[in-house]
């Protein structure tokens, strides 16, 4: 019988005291009155205990929060001391203090801002730390006399916070300069606004009732005085994008927005001085308000986005190795930036961390995993002589490299070159609207002119008058503000269901899909061996964990992560040894316990049953290795170790094909393995590319999207530093959640939830998107067509038009906000334990 | 009425500096993180736990 491993989760007798998850039955301390489910949350407890700050957990349960399983990288943060990194994200404030952005991997809840801020309290030399919660990035002030930036950093990550240095904190820094006179502009435009309409409903009580002609006069002077700011500040973008679109022979959107705000200012400081005639001050200074009322949604929107994308690609890759000071295999290691190594230094590299260089291995032996960079599943035994790449991760024992090359001159170096070329080379889409826009607009200042003319005959006072009518009836302020609306609301909402959209021309081309490309290992797949299948009893297979964990073997990883991380046991495990490319074996609470291949299990004096053996034919059938246990001299289970297909992947593939989209797989794993997923999709075998290089992976893309006449985009979906380029060259890339930072980078739209089922939702989502635009384009074209006949045949005047204008907003703005996008996720997909295939 | 000549421009005065106000606020990064502030408010800190009290001869009630 073989059953999927989630249902034998061990029962939750005991919670983690840290995080809250059901501690694994091997873990469990008997007389301990707190538990813990893995090492980094025993830590981080302690840590909050010996700090007083146990507050911290009443916090996280008043806000509702779910911490989770904490990571302790244990790094030294040397590099954090280097100047020149510490430069990127530091201001200097003061003789001796200093302001440093750090990036904080782990912020879950509100009561993290009051830990991480708290951190003054317990160390000397901080003195304020602020913790931007939505952004994960603190801001430290710290005086150097005091304290070093190491420091700081062990405490954050002893916390179960990993702080990286705030790469992307120049670019925000300017963006946020834009924001902050953008929210300016915004609030002078919505308090002059205000205020003249004040003035303005005094002036018409005024020519209704009668008044008395100083007071006329006055509150129309007044009027001028009051919207002064509006156009010298308020308006000055839509002047300045407008004149530029001039000058560079672009007919752009501002363009009527100008006109029709410059004539009616004309036109009512003209009325204004000669003491007679309609004044549309107010008019100006709301329309204003309104259209950096909707940018100022959308940037906002926008920027979420950004900022997150902006921080995880800081994050990144590759900031720092730990190099070997001195000569010898024990020599003293101090964790460097990679920027300062050269050629010919020695670097250590620890198990589970990251190869930060090209090199040849000087000692040790160990397993790399090498998916990020070639999209092989399978892990590469590396030896002294052989030579490793920078992004590939450490899978066994420690080893000692000899650098050849470090940062861009690093084969990953190269393909991030690629991406950035891929990028630049990326055309920027013309938008559906704005091409509607700009015809539209040419078509109005041609009915304008045409008006005017017309009514010359009556005497220029009253062609103004149809003029400025037929321009602020007629402004596109609809079409401006309806697409920026309804574009911003998608945003928001796809974030809410886990999907970060990065560049939202992505959703324009979104509408039409041709074909999506799928790279297979960690995206199709989980990306990393685990125990995919599980044949035979609970408690053999308990033991197997516990005994495993002793080892740094990648198949010991494999048996680690079957709960989705790994722990430290607490089992009473002795005589543990390890016979190389053959097994472990050990004594678990006075068991013997041998796990390994059938000749190690076999050497214990067990033969392996027949049912087993035939398990283990199929497993291998399959694509999996099979690893056999047994108990005491019983061979009593079967495991079968590999990278195992995502949960979701095959009803994902399913749905995109329903919707007639044609899927293919594009992967740099060996042809066969690749092969045999794709027969378990289902997909036809012409569809299913193996072996294929990152270059040959962007020319495949390339070639689709070059192709003359097709009917969509093509759409690229993946997660390692060996689609980057491929990603960038597609209509829209998709990088799946827990991609590198090259990838994020690349992509048009990042997942942030887990799995590949949030691509049928985007789809669905961009043609959701695609009806509201539509429908809120035909409604202000309809509009602005049958305004435009009233106001060039004289039936309204300005005044009419300027409330009849600020009513067809209103319209698209709530057919913008109330039509559903993208929908809510139902259910978290995050897979619990290990997907079953069986 | 002739007061409004007065008021008027006072209002507006008054007016100018509350908007000159919302600029240097919006100037001085004060809305650019809407969220955290938020929710740092509703940390109350806990008044400091006595410490165990050492159990000394003078805390015997004498008899």
């Amino acid at each position: 019988m073989t059953r999927s491993l989630a249902a034998h989760r061990p029962g939750a007798a005991a919670s983690c005291a840290h995080c809250g998850l059901a501690v694994p039955g091997g873990l469990v301390r008997a007389g301990d009155a707190d538990q813990f489910c893995c090492n980094g949350c025993r830590q981080v407890h302690t840590l909050i205990g010996e700090w007083g700050f146990d507050q911290y957990y009443r916090l996280v349960g008043q806000q509702r929060g779910q911490i989770e399983p904490a990571r302790v990288s244990g790094r030294s943060f040397e590099d954090f001391d280097d100047e020149r990194e510490q430069a990127e994200a530091t201001e200097t404030r003061g003789p001796d203090r200093r302001c440093t952005r750090l990036y904080l991997e782990g912020v879950h809840c509100a009561a993290c801002v009051w830990l991480v801020e708290k951190l003054p309290a317990v160390l000397a030399g901080v003195d304020e730390v602020r913790l931007n919660y939505g952004s994960a990035v603190a801001e430290i002030t710290w005086r150097p006399a005091h304290t070093r930036l190491s420091t700081i950093g062990r405490a954050l990550d002893r916390l179960g916070y990993t702080p990286h240095i705030h790469r992307a904190s120049r670019v925000q820094e300017a963006r946020r300069v834009e924001d902050r006179a953008a929210l300016a502009r915004l609030g002078v435009a919505v308090a002059c606004g205000m205020n003249l309409m004040f003035l303005q409903g005094a002036i018409y009580a005024g020519e209704y009732s009668g008044m008395a002609s100083p007071y006329y006069a006055f509150f129309r002077w007044f009027s001028l005085i009051v919207s002064l700011p509006v156009m010298l500040f308020s308006a000055k973008p839509f002047f300045r994008t407008a004149m530029a679109g001039l000058r560079a022979r672009v007919v752009h959107i501002d363009l009527p927005v100008a006109a029709g705000l410059a004539v009616a200012f004309a036109a009512s400081v003209w009325n204004t001085v000669r003491g007679s005639g309609p004044l549309w001050f107010d008019s100006v200074a709301m329309l204003t308000a309104a259209l950096l009322g909707a940018r100022q949604v959308q940037r906002s929107a926008q920027r979420a986005a950004l900022e997150r994308a902006d921080s995880l690609r800081g994050a990144a890759f590759l900031e720092f190795a730990r190099r070997l000071d001195g000569a010898g295999p024990d020599a003293p290691v101090v964790e460097v930036p990679v920027a300062a190594l050269a050629p010919g230094d020695r670097v250590e590299i620890r198990s589970g961390e990251l190869v930060p260089v090209d090199g040849v291995v000087l000692s040790g032996r160990s397993s790399l995993d090498n998916a990020v960079l070639t999209g092989e599943a399978a892990a590469q035994a590396v030896g002294e002589g052989d030579i490793v790449n920078a992004g590939a991760t450490n899978l066994g024992a420690r080893i000692v490299v000899r650098v050849d090359a470090a940062g861009e001159r690093t084969r990953v170096g190269a393909l991030l070159a690629i991406v950035q070329d891929a990028l630049a080379r990326k055309p920027h889409l013309i938008q559906q609207t704005d091409r509607l826009a700009r015809r539209f607009v040419q078509a109005l200042l041609v009915l304008a002119a045409v008006t005017g003319l017309a009514w010359l005959s009556h005497g220029p006072g009253v062609a103004m008058e149809r003029v400025v009518a037929l321009l602020v009836v007629a402004c596109p302020c609809a079409l401006g503000l309806s697409v920026p609306l309804a574009v911003s609301v998608a945003l928001l909402r796809a974030a809410r269901a886990g999907v970060f959209v990065k560049n939202p021309d992505a959703l324009e081309r979104l509408r039409e899909v041709d074909t999506v490309l799928l790279d297979k290992t960690g995206t199709l797949t989980q990306g990393r061996p685990t125990v995919a299948r599980w044949h035979g009893d609970d408690v053999v297979l308990q033991m197997a964990r516990a005994l495993e964990a002793e080892s740094s073997h990648a198949v010991a990883r494999a048996f680690q992560a079957s709960y989705g991380r790994a722990f430290t046991v607490v089992r009473n495990v002795d005589d543990v040894a390890e016979a190389a490319g053959q097994g472990i074996a050990g004594r678990i609470d006075g068991h013997a316990v041998r796990v390994g291949t059938r000749a190690h299990v076999g050497a214990g004096g067990a033969s392996v049953p027949a049912e087993l053996a035939d398990v283990a034919v199929a497993m291998v059938a399959d694509g999996f290795s099979p690893v056999f246990v047994a108990v005491d001299g019983r061979v009593a289970g079967v495991a079968g170790i590999g990278d195992a297909l995502r949960r979701d992947a095959a009803a994902t593939i399913d749905a995109l094909r329903a919707r007639g989209l044609h899927v293919r797989i594009l992967s740099g794993d060996h042809p066969s393995v690749v092969a045999r997923v794709g027969a378990e999709l289902g997909l036809p075998a012409a569809d299913v590319q193996g072996g294929l290089t990152p270059e040959a992976k962007r020319d495949i893309v390339a070639g689709l999207v070059g192709q003359p006449g097709r009917a969509g985009a093509i759409v690229m979906v993946g997660d390692g530093v060996n689609d980057a380029a491929a990603l960038a060259l597609a209509d829209v890339g998709v990088a799946v959640h827990g991609g590198t930072g090259a990838t994020i980078a690349a992509a048009d739209v990042v997942l942030t939830r887990e799995g590949v089922a949030p691509l049928a939702d985007i789809l669905d989502g961009a043609r959701r998107l695609r009806g509201v635009v539509r429908r809120n384009l035909a409604f202000s074209l309809l509009y602005n067509a049958v305004a435009a006949a009233l106001a060039m045949t004289g039936f309204i005047g300005p005044l009419g038009a300027a409330i009849m204008m600020p009513a067809s907003s209103l319209t698209v703005i709530l057919s913008s906000a109330f039509t559903r996008t993208f929908a809510r996720p139902g259910a978290s997909l995050k897979p619990v334990g290990v997907p079953g295939r069986a | 009425m002739d007061v409004i000549f007065v008021l008027l421009p006072l209002a507006l005065i008054i007016a100018a500096i509350a908007v000159g106000f919302f600029i240097w606020a919006a100037r001085t990064g004060q809305f650019d993180d809407l969220d955290t502030p938020a929710v740092r408010i509703l940390f109350d800190d806990e008044e400091p736990r006595p410490a165990a009290a050492p159990d000394t001869p003078s805390r015997r009630v004498p008899r």
